[in-house]
C-alpha cells in the first residue's frame, strides 16, 4: 500500500517534469554542469597545474617540470609518512565500520519514534563544530583528563595512563569517534533496503538468526559497509587538524606535511604536488571500493 | 662611537629647543596619517593627541605584515606619514627608500626610555648609515613559562627543555623557523638567524632529541592553555610571551615567566616615517606623544606587551634579548622541521 502510493507520487513528478517544455530544464541542466565545473573541477585543475611549477627565492616560477613529484619519491620522509598515514586511516575505517555496524543494525530494527530518536542521537554530533569535538575528546583523553581521573578513582590504575594521549593511538581513537556517524548512515541505508520478505523466507525455511544474518543480511548490506569504509577512509586521510591537536610529537601525518607547505614552508607548488598524490590515493580507494561494492551485489 | 656622539649632540639640541611652546596646538588643521596595529593607537590616546596638537590623526589598523607592505609600497609611501613595523620587516622599507629617518631632537621622550633602548645604534635594525630609521615602541620576548609547583628552582636556561626530568611534561611550539633559532641560541651560536649546513645538521639532531622530551607541539595560546589544564605540564616554550602568561594566570595557573640566560628571541615593533611624510614634525610629535610613561603603562596593561618606557614582565633590566630577524632560508627550515617531526 505504502509502496504503491510512493510510486504514484513518482509518476506524477515525471509527468510534471516532462510537461514543462522550454528553457527551464535546459537551464537547470546547464547549472548542474557549470557549478561543479567552476567550483570543483577548475580549482582542482589549477591545483594540478601548480604542482608542476616550482619555487625560486620565495617566488613561484611558472615553468613546467616534474621536479616536485621527483622530490616526493627521492626524499626519505614522504613515502613512509604517506604509507603510515594510509595504514592509520585504514584502521580508522575498519574500527568505525565495526563499531558502526551494530548501531546501524539496531537503528534498522527499531520502529517509529525510537528509531527517530536514535537516528537523531547519531546525527547530533555532525551539527557540532569539528574543533569543539576535538577539544572535548582531548580533555577526556588527557593526562589529567576525565578518563584517567575516572580510572584512578575506581582504582583500575595507580598512575595516569599516557597510552591514549598525544600519540598515534589518540589520533586513531579521535578520528574514529569523529567519523563514526559517516559509517553508520550508509550501513543503515543498506540494511533498510533489504526486503523483509527475504529475511522472513529465511526464517520460514528454518534458518537460525545467526544463519540469516551471515547468509542473508550481511552479504546484502556489504555494499553499504564498503561505502561506509570508503567514506571514513577518505575523510580521515584528508584531516590535518586531528593529528595536530591530539597526536602530540609523534602524531605526524601526510596531511600535516601538505598543510605546512602552504603555511610555514611557503612552497605552494610542492604542496600542490603532495595534494595531487593524496588525491590519487583517494580516487584509487574510491574506485576500489566501487569495484568491490559492485561485485558483492 | 661617532654615532652616539651625534645622538648626544642631537639630544642636547632637543633640550634647548622650545618644545613646550610648540606643543600648544602648533599643528592646527593639519592631518597625520597613521598606520598601526590594533592596540598601538587607542581612541583615548588619539583624542588626547589631537587635543594637544590641534591636528587630526587618521588611524588605519592593519592585520598582517604583508598588508603594511602592500599599502606602503603600493603608494610608494605617499598614503601615510607614520607606520608601525617590526625591526625585521623594517629593513625592506629602508632598502626600498620608503622611510624618512627620524630627527631624534624632535622626539625628546626617547631619552627617557629603558636603558636597552637608549642607544639606538645598539638596537639591531634601527640605524642605517648613521640615521635612525625608526623608534622602538613595543616588544615581547619568547621565554619560558614554568609551573612553580613542578619546577624548582626556576629554570634559567633553555637546556631545561632537554632535561629528562621533564620528559612528557613540555609544550613546545610547532614552528621550524623559531625552533631552529632558539636551539641555535641554546647551543651558543652567535647568529641564530643565519645558520650554515653544519650548524643546521647539529641543530636538527638536537631538535630530534627535544621531540622525545616533548608532550606536544602547540600552535595557539588557547591550545597551550587547554593542554596545560588537562595534562601534567611543567615547562612551556612561550611563543606568545606575556599574552600567554596573562591568559594562564587568569585561568588560575600557578606559573611564572623567565627569559633564559642564552637570550630569548624577541620581536620589536617601531614607529617609522614614510618617504612621503607630509609633516615630519607632526609625525615626530606623534611618536614623542606615545613614548610617555602613562601611555607605555597603558599599552602594557591593555595588550600585555612590553613597552619601551616602563619596565614590564616581558624582560628584566638584565635579560638578554635577541631581536628577531629574517632567517637564511625559511623553506629549508620548514622542510627540516617536517623531517624532524616525521622521525619515528
Amino acid at each position: 500500500m505504502l509502496a504503491g502510493s510512493r510510486r504514484a507520487v513518482g509518476d506524477q513528478m515525471i509527468f510534471v517534469g516532462s510537461a514543462r517544455h522550454g528553457y527551464g530544464p535546459r537551464l537547470l541542466a546547464l547549472i548542474s554542469y557549470v557549478l561543479p565545473a567552476v567550483f570543483i573541477i577548475a580549482p582542482l585543475a589549477s591545483f594540478l597545474a601548480y604542482s608542476f611549477f616550482r619555487m625560486e627565492n620565495g617566488q613561484i616560477v611558472h615553468d613546467l617540470s616534474l621536479g616536485n613529484y621527483r622530490r616526493f619519491f627521492a626524499d626519505a620522509i614522504f613515502v613512509p609518512v604517506l604509507w603510515q598515514t594510509c595504514l592509520l586511516c585504514l584502521s580508522v575505517a575498519a574500527l568505525a565500520t565495526l563499531i558502526g555496524y551494530p548501531v546501524a543494525f539496531l537503528l534498522a530494527s527499531l520502529k517509529g519514534r525510537r528509531r527517530h530518536f536514535l537516528l537523531l542521537m547519531v546525527l547530533v554530533p555532525l551539527l557540532m563544530s569539528y574543533i569543539i569535538k576535538i577539544y572535548a575528546i582531548r580533555s577526556i583523553l588527557g593526562g589529567n583528563g576525565f578518563l584517567n581521573r575516572f580510572m584512578l578513582w575506581t582504582g583500575v590504575i595507580e598512575q595516569p595512563l599516557t597510552v591514549f594521549v598525544f600519540n598515534l593511538n589518540a589520533v586513531l581513537l579521535t578520528l574514529t569517534v569523529l567519523l563514526i556517524p559517516f559509517a553508520i548512515l550508509p550501513i543503515f541505508l543498506a540494511l533498510e533496503r533489504i526486503p523483509r520478505s527475504l529475511i522472513e523466507a529465511s526464517v520460514d525455511l528454518g534458518a537460525s538468526s545467526l544463519q540469516t544474518f551471515v547468509r542473508i543480511i550481511l552479504p546484502l548490506s556489504l555494499p553499504g559497509v564498503i561505502t561506509a569504509a570508503t567514506f571514513v577512509f577518505v575523510l580521515a586521510i584528508g584531516d590535518f587538524l586531528t593529528p595536530q591537536m591530539v597526536g602530540g610529537q609523534s602524531g605526524f601525518t601526510f596531511g600535516r606535511i601538505v598543510f605546512s607547505q602552504f603555511g610555514t614552508a611557503f612552497n605552494w607548488p610542492f604542496g600542490a604536488a603532495l595534494s595531487a598524490i593524496l588525491a590519487i590515493v583517494v580516487i584509487s580507494v574510491i574506485a576500489l571500493g566501487n569495484r568491490v561494492g559492485q561485485r558483492s551485489t | 662611537m661617532p654615532l652616539s656622539m651625534n645622538r648626544r649632540t642631537a639630544l642636547g639640541m632637543a633640550l634647548a629647543a622650545p618644545v613646550i611652546l610648540r606643543s600648544s596646538r602648533a599643528f592646527a588643521a593639519k592631518e597625520l596619517r597613521v598606520m598601526a596595529w590594533q592596540g598601538y593607537a587607542d581612541d583615548d590616546w588619539v583624542k588626547e593627541f589631537q587635543d594637544q596638537t590641534g591636528a587630526t590623526a587618521n588611524v588605519v589598523f592593519i592585520g598582517t605584515d604583508d598588508e603594511i607592505w602592500a599599502k606602503i609600497k603600493g603608494s610608494e609611501g605617499k598614503d601615510f606619514d607614520v607606520f608601525a613595523v617590526n625591526t625585521a620587516q623594517l629593513q625592506r622599507y629602508i632598502d626600498g627608500g620608503l622611510t624618512t629617518p627620524h630627527d631624534l631632537a624632535k622626539i625628546p621622550n626617547q631619552k627617557n626610555v629603558l636603558p636597552r633602548f637608549q642607544d639606538l645604534s645598539k638596537v639591531k635594525g634601527i640605524m642605517r648609515d648613521g640615521k635612525a630609521h625608526a623608534v622602538p615602541f613595543c616588544f615581547d620576548s619568547i621565554g619560558i613559562i614554568y609551573d612553580k609547583d613542578k619546577v624548582n628552582p626556576p629554570p634559567d636556561s633553555f637546556e631545561s627543555f632537554w632535561d629528562p626530568k621533564y620528559k612528557g611534561k613540555i609544550l613546545a611550539y610547532d614552528n621550524g623557523e623559531h625552533n631552529f633559532s632558539f636551539t641555535a641560541l641554546t647551543m651558543g651560536i652567535e647568529d641564530p638567524f643565519h645558520l650554515n649546513e653544519e650548524q643546521m645538521g647539529k641543530i636538527k639532531e638536537k631538535l630530534i632529541a627535544l621531540k622525545g622530551n616533548v608532550l606536544s607541539f602547540y600552535t595557539t595560546p588557547d591550545e597551550a592553555l587547554q593542554l596545560y589544564k588537562s595534562n601534567d605540564v611543567a615547562l612551556i616554550w612561550a611563543n606568545y610571551g606575556q599574552q600567554q602568561v596573562k591568559a594562564m594566570k587568569d585561568a588560575g595557573a600557578n606559573i611564572e615567566y623567565v627569559n633564559p640566560k642564552e637570550g630569548a628571541l624577541a620581536w620589536l615593533d617601531t614607529w617609522a616615517m614614510t618617504s612621503g611624510v607630509q609633516d615630519p614634525d607632526l609625525a615626530a610629535a606623534w611618536v614623542n606623544f606615545l613614548l610617555q610613561k602613562k601611555i607605555g603603562e597603558q599599552l602594557s596593561q591593555r595588550t600585555g606587551f612590553g613597552n619601551t618606557v616602563v619596565e614590564t614582565g616581558s624582560a628584566g633590566a638584565n635579560d638578554k634579548l635577541v631581536w628577531l630577524d629574517f632567517v637564511e632560508d625559511p623553506t629549508k627550515r620548514s622542510d627540516m622541521w617536517n623531517e624532524i617531526k616525521a622521525q619515528p
